[in-house]
């Protein structure tokens, strides 16, 4: 078995950031990231949407680059930016052709040390952002399913179950003040990581943090509210209308185990068994064998990215003929299934091979498609501060490798109870629609 | 206008040297039965991805019945005269791989990768797909059962409405103005439709197998020749259908979606192929127009104003013909502001010549995201595919940049008043129609379809 090593090199300023270098001299590009540790999990009350809201803001200038000059200094230099909000963590990335590297760390330097936006850089973003929502979630099909729909539906704590894209009084009621005791609050170089990845050496890398971020000054270390939940002990369910489908749909969420225990490891092979596309149960039972489903797949969203409570989530659309109920049933057996039989020894050993493979896909580009090393960047931002261990990178795999059935069984008898899920019926308002010739052959 | 003035950036450190971008070396082959390969070793992950194309794709059998290449494809992977659906599935897994197959107006292809450990296996596997697909009278039901569902959902999502209306406006009796068949023509779907297509396009001779990855391309080139050698049959005949007629004159037309809280916009008009001399200055005043974040739309209407999220504008090229478009979701109320804005953009570009520095910026964009391809697999697998699809120059790859770095301002201003038709686009606007309506028809003449394509007016 072929085993793959990443190199780097990491160190901690004395301003308490955070560097990772991983050099790798393929292609002529280098991929810069800082994640800071804040996400829309934990941001203010009263203030919905606002950790993504202020992503944009840091787009919209900083002392030395006024409005639109980062993203053309970016582009202009051959090189590609974005940023994006997630639970626990908010991270800005570029890749650039690797002679435009000091570049890109300078202008991330200038909006660590002193954002510049005004009220009319909020009222833009504001307007940006109120589109953003239009295009994905309300003028969509199924839009925010399950991501949005089911946060209020499964937990009880206000930072798991809010609107984390804000609701448009919550955005609405933003003003310049709470951008700048956000950014004084968690963006602090005590509150990030560097990370550098692909055309750059380990010590000129680390050189130049230093010679770009050494200088910002420390801040107060920032407070974390609790986002512990109470202990669930019953099954939970919820109803959103459905505007534009006409299929009907539901969710189910399992709450999942700690980060980097036994059950994690296990529970993201089952992830892998009940999700794992053509071939993952959900799939082959009620898409394939039995037909009640149009679509069935999820999963772990974002496996190492999540630092406080999350869900293993099945999305499923169903053909009209079948009830919520008999498919729900259809869902349950798959459940009722691994629980009772475990998975076969040549089923996990067909699981850990496909994880260690998409595991090195995730490592040379992963979410970020068109990014090349994203999903390094995120696996090395994550470790570093959920674990202040880069090196987890290299070593992790072991633990999902190491999985036994029996493992997997007790994961799934352990975590894929009743009273630990949460369901949400997506139901369309309006019926299938009336002049389609197909319409009997659905049945 | 109130835009607000530029300001300046001060204290950036300068550009280093540039590091010279080396695009690997290919190795090309024709295998005795006239297949051929295109190989690339690229070592990032022990992973290798591959593409086994087909010159032909739903435009080719189009006259039978839209996406029917499509259908084929999918149900292509659903049994061989060996191996049943649910253990294509399983072997997939138990050697680490993804595939999956399709077909667009020009292409069929079967796109894998996998681990370099198990290349043979894959390699195996899509070569039972590509030549012993069984297509299985239950498998064939169900997914057709499934299109159903897929093409009703499509006519729910305003990005399907916009682009199905523009390319039935763009291409007319052609191949390409169709994207998605109806319901009833997925109805209307034979197995043996299926299979005729199969046997006529999956041959040796009309198809291209291109790899890159973690291998040594010699070993691979054999392993190649191993499993797809005693594959044999003849090349399709091919018939180009006669070009659509260039829309004339600026019109619009309403996809009306009873409760939208936004207008989709997407407007477009003729331009041109891959192969065309004047496709890299078009790539570039694209680039300038709509096509990077930093471009002229994406400030306009979403930085300066905030009407929109993901303005964007590109070039789409099929095989026997292209066409410029321009897209952005905005709000109810500014449909016929962003129009306003988008056209004014168009104009400019059109009749003011780019400052040079404007256009350095943009030759530095497109040159440097290009060689973005070179540091993943299937960057570069995509780079390498384009290339053979369109059976570009062999020095494509390497020669790209430096015609992006000749172009002048004057190239980009002649460039603009050739393919930026503004006087021609045809625009699309996908939304409730008692909310845009009035704001749409400043526009132009204006038509109104429902979601399932029925005229209303």
């Amino acid at each position: 078995m072929n085993r793959f090593h990443i190199e780097m090199e990491s160190t901690k300023l004395a301003n308490g950031l955070d560097v990772v270098v991983a050099p790798d001299s393929t292609a002529p590009v280098v991929t810069v990231g800082i994640y800071y540790k804040i996400g829309f999990r934990l941001e203010p009350q009263g203030r919905s949407g606002f950790a993504h809201l202020f992503e944009h803001m840091m787009f919209q200038g900083s002392a030395n680059a006024p409005k639109m000059q980062h993203i053309k200094l970016i582009n202009s230099s051959g090189g590609v930016l974005n940023g994006s909000t997630s639970y626990d963590v908010t991270n800005y990335y570029e890749a650039v052709p690797s002679n435009a590297l000091e570049r890109v760390l300078w202008l991330e330097a200038d909006r660590m040390r002193a954002l510049k936006v005004d009220d009319e850089n909020l009222k833009n973003q504001r307007d940006v952002v109120k589109e953003e929502v239009r295009v994905n979630v309300m003028n969509q099909p199924y839009g925010g399913f399950p991501w949005l729909d089911m946060p209020p539906v499964a937990f009880r704590n206000w930072a798991n179950a809010h609107n984390f894209y804000g609701d448009f009084a919550d955005l609405d009621a933003a003003h310049l003040g709470d951008v700048q005791a956000f950014f004084k609050t968690y963006y602090v170089p005590n509150n990030a990581v560097l990370l550098m990845l692909g055309d750059v050496k380990a010590e000129e890398g680390i050189a130049l943090a230093k010679k770009y971020f050494a200088d910002i000054p420390a801040g107060a270390p920032p407070p974390f509210a609790d986002p512990s939940e109470p202990e669930q002990a019953e099954e939970r369910r919820g109803n959103v209308e459905e505007k534009f489908g006409t299929l009907p749909a539901m969710a189910i969420g399992y709450v999942m185990p700690a980060r980097r225990t036994t059950d994690w490891c296990a529970m993201a092979l089952l992830d892998q068994a009940l999700h794992g596309g053509r071939a993952g149960r959900m799939h082959r039972d009620l898409v394939l064998e039995k037909q009640i489903a149009v679509e069935a797949g999820g999963g772990i969203d974002d496996l190492f990215g999540y630092n406080g409570p999350t869900q293993m989530t099945t999305r499923i659309l169903h053909k009209p003929e079948y009830s919520s109920q008999q498919t729900l049933d259809a869902f349950d057996a798959v459940i009722r299934d691994v629980r009772e039989n475990g998975i076969s020894a040549d089923e996990l050993e067909q699981l850990k091979v496909k994880w260690r493979s998409d595991y090195y896909a995730t490592l040379e580009g992963g979410r970020g498609g068109y990014l090349p090393k994203f999903g390094l960047m995120h696996l090395l931002a994550c470790f570093t501060l959920f674990d202040n261990q880069p090196q987890l990178v290299n070593t992790i795999l072991e633990g999902f490798l190491a999985v036994t059935r029996e493992e997997v069984q007790s994961a799934a008898k352990k975590y894929l109870r009743n009273e630990r899920r949460a369901i949400v019926f997506r139901t369309p308002i309006k019926a299938g629609v009336a002049d389609s010739a197909g319409k009997k052959e659905a049945a | 206008m109130a835009s607000r003035a530029m300001e300046v950036a001060i204290g950036v450190p300068a550009l280093a040297p540039e590091r010279a971008v080396t695009w690997p070396k290919r190795t090309r082959a024709r295998l005795s039965n006239g297949l051929e390969v295109i190989l690339a070793e690229a070592h990032s992950i022990p992973k290798f991805h591959g593409e086994l194309f087909f010159r032909s794709g739903n435009a080719a059998v189009a006259d039978r019945l839209p996406g029917l290449a499509e259908m084929t494809a999918t149900v292509a992977r659903t049994g061989t005269t060996k191996r049943a659906s649910r253990q294509i599935e399983e072997d997939l897994r138990r050697i680490g791989a993804e595939l999956s197959s399709g077909a667009g107006a020009d292409t069929s292809a079967i796109s894998f990768s996998g681990l370099s450990e198990f290349a043979e296996p894959l390699l195996g596997l899509v070569n039972e797909l590509a030549r012993e697909g069984s297509f299985p009278e239950g498998e064939f039901e169900r997914e057709r059962r499934q299109k159903l569902e897929e093409v009703k959902m499509e006519r729910t999502q305003p990005g399907f409405l916009a682009s199905e209306r523009l390319r039935k406006i763009l291409f007319g009796t052609h191949p390409y103005a169709q994207v998605s068949p109806s319901e009833a023509q997925v109805a209307a779907y034979k197995r043996k439709d299926l299979e005729a297509v199969y046997r006529e396009l999956y041959a040796p001779a009309n198809a291209i197998l291109l790899l890159v990855g973690d291998f040594d391309s010699n070993t691979m080139l054999k392993s190649a020749e191993k499993v797809f050698g005693g594959w044999a049959g003849k090349k399709p005949d091919s018939k180009a259908a006669a070009a659509p007629p260039n829309p004339r004159g600026r019109r619009v037309y309403l996809v009306h979606v009873s409760g939208a809280v936004q207008t989709q916009i997407l407007a477009g008009c003729h331009a041109i192929t891959r192969k065309h001399p004047d496709w890299v200055k078009l790539g570039l005043t694209n680039s300038l127009y709509g096509g990077a974040f930093n471009s002229r739309l994406v400030m306009n209407i979403r930085e300066d104003k905030g009407y929109t999220y993901s303005p964007r504008s590109g070039v789409s090229a099929l095989r026997q013909h292209g066409y410029f478009s321009v897209s952005a979701a905005v709000r109810n109320e500014v449909v016929a502001a962003s129009l306003t804005e988008i056209f004014y953009e168009m104009d400019k570009l059109r009749s003011v010549p780019v400052p040079q520095p404007e256009l350095a910026d943009a030759q530095n964009y497109l040159s440097g995201v290009f060689s973005m391809g070179l540091a993943t697999q299937d960057g570069l697998l995509s780079q390498l595919s384009t290339v053979a699809l369109n059976e570009l120059p062999d020095d494509y790859l390497e020669t790209y940049r430096q015609k992006v770095r000749a172009l002048t301002p004057a190239d980009l201003l002649e460039t603009a008043r050739k393919y930026l038709d503004s006087a021609n686009m045809q625009i699309v606007v996908v939304g409730d129609r008692a909310q845009i309506e009035s704001q749409a028809a400043l526009f132009g003449d204006l038509e109104v379809f429902g979601a399932q394509g029925a005229r209303l007016s």
